[in-house]
């Protein structure tokens, strides 16, 4: 009886595997552009989020997309990899793309800068998978508000998160409570990659 | 026909409340304590089990002649892992925010007890749709204990069902029960509901002696 080759198991598995993933491959293929597009979205949502005066609460998808093709300009060679928000040619703020790793995965978000290069504001957080509860509290308004209007330091690290409690100046904001190593990263990541972004668009 | 019937209403009482796989069998549980403190995540998560599960069980008892025996956990495995991807690249292209929401749960439903379970003990030795029926039931029982667990949590904590306000419990007189929305509180509500539930069976038990 064929079952009791030994081969057999093996080949079993083999055309099993291959027929499931060929399904999954044609499913993930056929949503493949929708997936792409909210992503797309969501980085839109963060941009006009990150920048001043912008975003409203209940915009729906299409009006969301609408309004960051109308007012966010692509990133040209003198804002280095920032979009920008102009008003008649000049530019009023940045909105910075940011990205790097966070204590499970990688975390993306986009910080709003005005065009002192300074003053920050807003900051949008659109991909992260922090702890639920902790570490994941890094991407509600409760958090990212705190950011509003906060000046980025010239001397030492741009922005400081401090632990919960602590006295603030005008270049800190408050940990997560619980989600030390969240909060750690998230402070790396912001500072890394504002550092490059000024040395950029200054050199 | 009559016994076809009455055998669907012992698979049914068996998974909604005789074997319920959480508060009988307490399987799951990992699923439980992460996505109750929102009944929207809780629905939906339920939705996602009960499709997997039926269908994963199904599956498994179609093949069940042809899989060998030594390699019947890789089979089973992939089978689940088959519709939960499914379920993950739905939510991912038609429903993103619910999909950032569940986060990485989703993809745990690949390693949920009770579906392994399922397919172990029913799947692998009943007809397809038995097997279907079983595992349906089966989800169905564990949604049941979610929505009841999540209802709580999602009030007490917040004031809100289904992220509408709840009179009362979102007015100024009800102090939120921030602990029920943060993981202990998954622990307390299903050690509470596990405790009633079984209190109920053996006091039934008791009677029907």
């Amino acid at each position: 009886m064929i079952r009791k080759k030994t081969w057999f198991p093996v080949v079993y598995m083999f055309c099993l595997t291959a027929f499931f993933s060929t399904i999954i491959i044609g499913f993930t293929q056929a949503t493949g552009e929708k997936v792409e597009a909210n992503e797309q979205l969501a980085f839109e949502k963060a941009v006009l989020k990150a920048l001043p005066g912008l975003y409203k609460e209940n915009l729906s998808r299409l009006e969301l997309h609408q309004k960051f093709i109308e007012s966010v300009s692509p990133p040209d060679d003198s804002s280095g990899n920032a979009y920008t928000l102009q008003k008649n040619g000049q530019i009023v703020a940045y909105a910075l793309p940011i990205s790097g790793q966070g204590f499970w995965a990688p975390i993306k978000a986009v910080i709003g800068i005005k065009a002192d290069k300074k003053t920050i504001t807003g900051i949008a957080i659109y991909q992260q998978n922090e702890t639920p509860g902790l570490g994941a509290e890094i991407a509600k308004d409760s958090f990212t508000k705190q950011f509003r209007n906060k000046v980025i330091s010239t001397d030492g690290s741009p922005i400081n998160i401090k632990r919960p409690g602590a006295a603030l100046e005008q270049s800190d904001v408050h940990a997560v409570t619980g989600a030390t190593q969240t909060s750690n990263r998230l402070e790396n990541i912001i500072n890394t990659e504002i550092k490059n972004w000024l040395s950029k668009i200054s050199g | 026909m009559k016994k076809g019937q009455s055998q669907k209403t012992a698979i049914a009482t068996d998974g909604l409340w005789k074997n319920n796989p959480v508060f009988q069998q307490v399987l799951g549980i990992c699923s439980t304590l992460a996505v109750t403190n929102l009944v929207l995540n809780t629905v939906v998560m339920c939705f996602a089990l009960i499709f997997t599960l039926s269908l994963s069980s199904c599956t498994v008892s179609v093949l069940r002649k042809f899989t060998p025996r030594n390699i019947r956990m890789m089979v089973e495995t992939l089978i689940i892992a088959f519709y939960v991807i499914i379920v993950d690249v739905v939510l991912r292209a038609y429903w993103p925010e619910m999909s950032s929401n569940l986060g990485p749960y989703v993809g745990l439903i690949i390693t949920n007890c009770i579906i392994m379970g399922r397919c172990e003990a029913y799947g692998n030795s009943n007809p397809p749709a038995k097997a279907f029926w079983d595992g349906f039931f089966n989800a169905l029982g564990y949604t049941l204990i979610l929505l009841i667990i999540a209802t709580f949590r999602e009030i007490l904590g917040m004031g809100t069902f289904l992220g509408l306000s709840v009179p009362y419990f979102s007015g100024p007189n009800w102090d939120k029960w921030i602990i029920m929305v943060m993981p202990p509180g998954a622990f307390f509500m299903l050690a509470i509901v596990t405790w009633i539930f079984r209190s109920i069976q053996t006091a039934g038990e008791d009677k029907a002696k």
